[in-house]
């Protein structure tokens, strides 16, 4: 065990900080302290493109494919200066956090090369064509087909909870291309071009008034045959290791907005005196004390070398972070009390804390819902009997 | 003790749930979100029911009846997610001006021509008042910044408080209603989500919080109809067992919903919002629970095994 940073790791931290400051003070200062993902997607996507070239876009990367093969300790203080200097979230996240390893751990060289550097560069934006309408908890009960026709992969079918389709370029999609199969068997993932006339996109509006995820519906859409990663009827798999990236170090640079998030409540306790009422501080000092569990628990799971084992630590992951954010927002809620409950002006549009409430009623649902995911810790980390199931 | 309600009560309960349920269904709400959130003739609807003269005194042209009668009313009311000012007005301003003696407006206010949205200190804005327009989480309540602060006055607190609490019983069982019927027909994994024991248990839990809740809130209306001591103790026990029974269910409906009671497309939000909303209103909860921590610690409240019950 060895806790802490080296002098060559203050350094760098530096050099994000100096780097990372002088763009939000500069050319991207109107972008600056952004929370909404769907705020100014049009500057959003130029700064994708600005940490591209500046080969901020993907530091645990490779070299060869735009990253900076930065070490864990890097990427720690990487999302730690992003989150300290006000920059809004990545658009992007999709393409840099889990189609891009994706491809790294999947891809053949020529998907490598068509792909890799235009997401580092912040040029190919991605979603993720995973959930259905009956596909939810129950993944792999996806129903969209795929089929070869003349060298060319034909998809029919719905996806739904897309996050940011409407401004991406690309999309993977699970799809079923064994006629008849059922569960995990034969499906195939595949990278799929949006902008082409059988994929249409509709917004879904959430309980919060904002629109980050849409239905993607499929009538006929092609891409060439060449774009399935790994083989037919290896889909599952695919999509199994992408998920497991998505516990990667994207989770570091979560927990300081979660910090953000807990230093704004914390303020308006002290500000409106319900830092005064003992419940109140008690709540407050539980989520220091779980912000802090989960870092902790990051750290350690990162440091494990080989990512793509997932252990019973790694599975426990999602549930803490998704219950403690949860909490948060009710806590935010319980703090603001009644002046939580209204906005100044006509427009739908919440300040953080109320926001934060909202919002993170969503987190312990989408990737994995808090009750898939104790059953994976049951099942999969203490190798407890499966749940009974219906015929699928 | 009795806890039973007289079958004149349950009649005039059934009657009003039968007819909201029948008019005022998710397709209203969803109108009036478009539509500007008001239409003259669901009030009316209202006013032809008898509602608005529900506590109007037979002299001044209402029905007479109580505060027990008016809780269960508005419990319908949290139930059809009404948004019409009605308990506001009839259930809350009509036994306040009562208790003060200004009687004059009682009749315009029975026949529907009037309603009186009252501001308190603990409640700055009000639904459906004039003054600078709020947007409310609810985006079903219209609500407005009241220039001049409102009274202290503890009856009225009181009143807001209890019908709030008796509505947060009707949006309660609304959505625990709304989720369990979700969880009988959404499948996953071949059978419906409802037969696994992770969801089932959440929502049974809501459903002991809210039954568990119910006779707080009776008590609580019977104590201030009574003008008991310990009325105000009564209703902040009421406003806070509503309250998070409430708030636990619309959690657990979202989650029991999965994504789709994230979206606005699901009906369940908005009794989710008027939830939040009225749990805040006529004081929140650290408002509520300190106020029987100072009565039972203060020694207002009478303690031991004789008290318990009173």
């Amino acid at each position: 065990m060895k806790l802490g940073f080296s002098a060559a790791d203050e350094e760098f931290r530096a050099e994000c900080a100096d780097w990372l400051n002088a763009e939000m003070a500069g050319e991207f200062k109107d972008i600056k302290g952004i929370t909404k993902l769907t705020a100014s997607p049009e500057r959003r996507k130029e700064w994708e493109q600005r940490l591209g070239e500046a080969k901020w876009g993907c530091i645990g990367w490779p070299e060869q494919w735009g990253g900076r093969n930065a070490t864990l300790a890097q990427q720690v203080i990487f999302a730690e200066e992003y989150a300290r200097a006000g920059v809004p979230g990545r658009v992007n996240h999709i393409g840099i956090e889990l189609a891009g390893p994706t491809i790294l751990a999947f891809g053949s060289e020529e998907q490598k090369r068509r792909f890799l550097p235009d997401i580092a560069a912040g040029k190919t934006i991605f979603c993720q064509g995973f959930s259905e309408p009956g596909a939810g908890s129950d993944l792999a009960s996806v129903r969209t087909k795929g089929r070869l026709e003349n060298g060319e992969w034909v998809v029919n079918g719905q996806k739904i909870w897309t996050s940011l389709a409407h401004i991406s370029d690309w999309i993977f999609v699970v799809t079923r291309t064994e006629e008849g199969s059922k569960g995990p068997k034969g499906l195939t993932f595949l990278m799929m071009e949006i902008d082409q006339p059988g994929i249409e996109i509709r917004g879904i509006k959430q309980i919060n008034g904002d629109a980050e995820f849409n239905e993607t519906f499929f009538t006929d859409a092609r891409c060439p045959e060449d774009s399935m990663i790994g083989a037919v009827g290896y889909g599952w798999k695919i999509a199994m290791g992408l998920l497991a990236f998505e516990r990667g170090v994207s989770t570091l640079g979560q927990q300081m907005a979660f910090r953000n998030e807990l230093d704004e409540l914390i303020a308006a306790a002290r500000a409106n005196g319900a830092a005064n009422n003992p419940l109140i501080r008690q709540r407050i000092a539980k989520a220091e004390i779980g912000l802090r569990l989960m870092r902790y628990g990051a750290l350690r799971m990162l440091s494990n070398t080989d990512h793509s084992k997932i252990d019973g630590a790694a599975l426990t992951y999602k549930i803490q972070w998704a219950s403690w954010r949860r909490s948060l927002g009710e806590l935010a809620m319980d703090v603001l009390g009644q002046a939580g409950e209204v906005a100044e002006g006509s427009e739908y549009e919440w300040d953080t804390l109320p926001n934060l409430f909202l919002y993170s009623r969503a987190d312990t649902i989408y990737g994995g819902t808090n009750q898939i995911q104790r059953n994976l810790i049951a099942e999969r980390g203490l190798g407890m009997p499966r749940e009974p199931r219906g015929d699928v | 003790m009795d806890f039973r309600f007289s079958d004149d009560q349950l009649t005039l309960t059934e009657s009003v749930r039968d007819y909201l349920s029948g008019t005022h269904g998710p397709e209203v709400l969803r109108r009036l979100d478009e539509q500007g959130n008001r239409d003259p003739a669901i009030w009316q609807g209202l006013v032809e029911m008898g509602l608005t003269g529900l506590l109007v005194p037979e002299e001044h042209g209402g029905l007479g009846l109580g505060l027990v009668e008016a809780a269960l009313i508005a419990a319908e009311c949290g139930r059809a997610c009404l948004a019409e000012p009605l308990v506001d007005t009839a259930f809350v301003a009509v036994p306040w001006l009562v208790h003060q003696g200004d009687t004059d407006g009682l009749q315009a206010i029975a026949q529907g021509t009037r309603t009186v949205p009252l501001p308190h200190v603990l409640n700055p804005w009000v639904a459906d008042g004039e003054g600078q327009p709020l947007q409310s989480v609810d985006p079903l309540r219209n609500l407005a910044m009241f220039s001049a602060s409102g009274p202290a006055d503890e009856h009225l607190l009181n009143l807001g408080a209890l019908m709030s609490a008796a509505q947060l019983l009707g949006l309660a069982d609304a959505m625990l209603h709304q989720a369990t019927e979700y969880a009988k027909i959404r499948t996953q994994f071949g059978q419906p989500v409802g037969a696994f024991q992770g969801l089932k248990h959440q929502l049974a839990s809501c459903a002991v919080a809210i039954e568990f809740a119910k006779p707080v809130v009776w008590r609580a209306a019977q104590a201030l109809q009574d003008g008991v001591t310990s009325a105000a103790t009564h209703v902040s026990h009421a406003k806070l067992a509503a309250g998070d029974a409430a708030i636990q269910t619309a959690e657990t409906a979202i989650q029991v919903h999965g994504a789709m009671g994230y979206t606005y497309e699901v009906d369940l939000h908005f009794w989710m919002k008027r939830s939040w909303a009225l749990c805040g209103a006529w004081g929140d909860r650290a408002f509520h629970v300190r106020r029987i921590d100072e009565a039972v610690l203060g020694g207002s409240l009478p303690i031991g095994p004789e008290h318990t019950f009173a």
